[in-house]
């Protein structure tokens, strides 16, 4: 056989063709939606408290009631509900059509042990449990709460989300995985096409029943539109937007934000915060040790933050930052100025000597934990260590990964047996609304968050907060609460960050809510 | 013959066996904790206590350790903490994707670095010498990722011809298969085609220096003849050491092709296992890597007898 120059030519197209094939297929695959959305290690929302699992949850299981756009609880696996008048029996009937995903029905039995799980872990979830008379399904579909004191919140509390499974999965131990992934969402878990830490697929499901409600946050119809939904991990930010651009895939949840101009400048690419509240940046302090178990002290350091100087660090482009002063976030309904007049500002340096000296501050080394292998962690960790050291405090990075701090934090001893003074980390705004749910409120010394902050005061007013009724009389509380919190100081705020996702125009119609956990159903694909 | 594989197959079970208590005590004693990954950031103390208690992390370091060892010696790799699926299953998955990689890789850096290598010695001194001079430092010098993003932007964005980033299994379709392996095959392979051409070109400047090539030269044997016939044969024993070193260097350089490319392969698998701590993973990873290792070590000696009759085990 002779090579002429055509048939190299004609070769060499036909390859050039044969191998063009992927990416034309992928384009015309429009019954599938490709999502970049984070490592998923562990799929039990019950286990841990990680975003991506939270995201995993959304997908395939559903909940019994849920937050809309308003932050109202509305009814989802509930068909009816009551409470009798002294507010101490509450009746749930779920709705007709409800099926797990392997095909049998969904019954009160299952929800009343996905409540007890997850009770035993989410922090409203123990008041529930605690306040629980009982727990009991009285028939297939009906289940009864009954409380040893009225609470007002018992359909907030049940809107966390709290996600059902099934019996049998419910029944292991919070501290246990459930690993058969078999919910009664919109989506099925595809674990044939599914590989742990790279993808994971989840197939519409097609015998889910939408409520008729049009949706609004989180309630409301979930109509799973797309068939199949792929979530990548693609770990590498060049590489994601790289696939985001040539169009492998529609969505990225965690666009970097060195890369916002670049997806800004694309005519195809659209940043978005689906109406997500973001991350309020906290600095918090370890109450046992000196030199902040010295209130001054604590004081000090909230006249010495300056918000701004950490947002041009966090959040350059202005749209996706801004300050935070409320105990209660910026986007609660329970948000107020309370008691921020005298610190909002910030950056008062001459305020914060005063303090410092007044504290009796005699140059004790104060180690701030820095996680390194979190780059926007570490980051502040270094600015809040330059702020520290221009107001003379000795301050001093100890770095380490998140890992490492993590089982730092847990040191209550002094600086030189392995302990620590302070660490920053972030808290969903969303979840700053709820006193209940949020580990960061609990001021109870050994039962508090690490820090073991102690403010009787302060808990005797949160422990009001799940038997208020109103949303008036919350909002009273709240004032209250926050000016006992600020006095006391048992965080301090360095800004808040809206992270933006990013996709393709051509990828509409997706679920907008101020909670940060990313929803798959309504999503679909347009022409064009 | 035989009794040398197996006196050699013996060292390699010392060795893993070495490489086995350095890797469990390695990864124990290194800062870090899973159950504090897999709580979450916010996670309480309580919560993070009864997983480390669930899995057995609690015990002491001997009770774990005789634990893995009974279980390794029993062919059990054990089960990843996260995903809690076994690790010999994750190993079969992500095993694909990185010896597609590494055979891909290693076949362009032989044939391309071979035959550069040969080029430059037959015109050393000349032009084309001292162009492959030139790429055999870019080669050295210039990072997979800079290489990885630049065909990325030309041949996967600009253009559109190839995939950005993934991996399409074999069985679904060998075009989609090569595609998406063509980028980063050629990243990586620039390192290596570039140590490989070095090499041959060294060891064949060398052999043609021999004074029964130039007996060849007078008795007329052809260029072709020489280079291939009478040198290549006799540069072979370096240039295959070379080829086996470079194949043990390419499973660290597949971690970050891996990376930039998106392929699910057990580079990844083995970092991400190290960020988590998942033990497991670590453990049986870098145990079944080290006897990789052993074997192409032992595979390349006894390379060495076919193409050199001189040496005998």
């Amino acid at each position: 056989m002779t090579i002429t120059r055509r048939t190299l030519v004609q070769s060499a197209l036909a390859a050039g063709a044969a191998l063009a094939v992927p990416s034309i297929l992928r384009a015309q695959d429009t019954q599938a939606i490709r999502m970049i959305m984070g490592d998923i290690q562990i799929f039990d929302p019950v286990f841990t408290t990680s975003q991506y699992t939270f995201n995993h949850a959304m997908a395939v299981y559903d909940t019994l009631f849920a937050l809309d756009a308003d932050l109202v609880p509305q009814p989802q696996m509930v068909g009816k509900w009551s409470a009798s008048d002294d507010k101490k029996a509450y009746t749930f009937e779920l709705r007709d059509g409800l099926r797990w995903h392997d095909g049998t029905p969904v019954r009160a039995a299952d929800c009343v042990a996905s409540i007890r799980r997850w009770g035993q872990v989410e922090p409203s979830g123990q008041l529930l449990l605690k306040e629980a008379a009982n727990i009991t399904p009285t028939d297939d579909k009906t289940f009864v709460i009954t409380l040893n004191e009225a609470l007002g919140s018992v359909t907030e509390i049940l809107a966390k989300p709290l996600f059902m499974m099934r019996e049998q999965d419910a029944k292991l131990p919070a501290t246990e995985q459930v690993t058969t992934n078999i919910g009664s969402g919109p989506y099925k878990f595809n674990a044939g096409l599914t590989r742990p830490g790279s993808r994971v697929v989840y197939d519409r499901n097609e015998q889910y029943v939408p409520r008729d409600e049009p949706s609004s946050g989180l309630a409301g119809a979930k109509i799973a539109i797309a068939e199949q939904v792929i979530w990548e991990n693609i770990t590498d930010p060049q590489t994601a937007l790289a696939a985001l651009q040539a169009g492998e895939v529609d969505f990225w949840a965690d666009p970097v934000a060195d890369l916002f101009p670049a997806i800004e400048s694309s005519n195809n690419l659209v940043l978005d915060t689906l109406g997500g509240n973001g991350s309020d940046w906290v600095v918090r302090m370890n109450f046992l040790q000196p030199p902040f178990n010295n209130i001054k002290m604590r004081q000090a350091l909230l006249h010495l933050i300056e918000q701004k100087a950490f947002l041009s660090l966090m959040a350059p482009d202005a749209k996706f930052g801004r300050t935070v002063t409320s105990t209660f976030g910026t986007g609660s309904p329970y948000s107020n100025d309370v008691n921020v007049g005298w610190f909002k500002e910030g950056g008062d340096l001459e305020k914060a000597k005063q303090l410092i000296a007044e504290s009796g501050y005699a140059g004790e080394k104060v180690v701030i934990l820095d996680p390194t292998d979190w780059r926007e962690g570490d980051v502040a960790s270094q600015l809040l260590a330059s702020v520290l050291q221009k107001a003379g405090i000795n301050a001093e990075l100890a770095p380490m990964t998140w890992s490492e701090l993590a089982v730092r934090r847990s040191n209550k001893g002094p600086v030189e047996n392995g302990g620590w003074n302070l660490f920053i980390t972030t808290f969903s705004d969303y979840e700053m609304r709820d006193p209940m749910a949020t580990s960061l409120f609990v001021m109870k010394s050994d039962e508090a968050w690490y820090g073991w902050p102690q403010n009787d005061e302060f808990e005797v007013l949160r422990d009001k907060w799940p038997r208020t009724e109103t949303k008036t009389e919350r909002q009273a509380l709240a004032h209250e609460m926050q000016r006992i919190w600020w006095d006391y100081v048992p965080i301090v705020f360095l800004c808040q960050t809206k992270a933006p996702s990013a996709r393709n125009k051509h990828l509409v119609d997706m679920i907008s809510s101020p909670a940060p956990e990313r929803a798959i159903w309504n999503m679909r694909k347009v022409e064009g | 013959m035989a009794d040398y594989i197996f006196r050699r197959l013996i060292s390699a079970i010392v060795v893993m066996a070495m490489v086995g208590i350095f890797i469990f005590l390695l990864v124990r004693l290194a800062p870090g904790d899973p159950a504090v990954v897999m709580a979450g950031r916010n996670a309480t103390e309580q919560i993070v206590n009864g997983i480390r208690e669930h899995l057995g992390l609690n015990q002491p370091l001997p009770v774990q350790f005789i634990h893995w060892l009974s279980a390794m010696l029993h062919g059990d790799f054990g089960t990843s903490i996260f995903s809690g699926r076994p690790v010999l299953e994750l190993l079969v998955q992500r095993l694909a994707p990185t010896v597609s990689l590494s055979i891909l890789t290693l076949a362009l850096s032989v044939s391309v670095g071979v035959s550069f290598g040969i080029l430059a010695a037959w015109r050393a001194g000349g032009f084309v010498d001292r162009l492959l001079t030139v790429f055999s430092a870019f080669g050295y010098s210039v990072p997979v990722f800079v290489i990885g993003y630049f065909l990325v932007y030309v041949l996967a964005i600009s253009v559109a011809w190839l995939p950005v980033q993934g991996y399409a299994p074999i069985d679904e379709g060998v075009g989609d298969w090569f595609a998406h392996l063509i980028l980063p095959t050629v990243a990586l392979s620039l390192p290596f085609v570039a140590f490989v051409a070095r090499v041959t070109r060294a060891s064949m400047l060398d052999v043609l220096s021999e004074d029964y090539m130039r007996t060849a030269a007078a008795k007329g044997a052809s260029s072709y003849a020489m280079l291939f016939h009478h040198a290549l044969r006799n540069a072979g024993v370096p240039i295959l050491t070379v080829i086996g070193i470079s194949f043990a260097y390419l499973i660290g350089g597949v971690v970050l092709t891996e990376t930039v490319f998106n392929i699910p392969g057990v580079g990844r698998l083995v970092v991400d296992a190290i960020n988590n701590r998942d033990y497991p993973i670590i453990q049986s990873v870098l145990i079944l890597t080290s006897g990789l290792y052993v074997l192409i070590n032992l595979a390349v000696d006894l390379a060495y007898t076919l193409i050199d009759p001189r040496i005998r085990y």
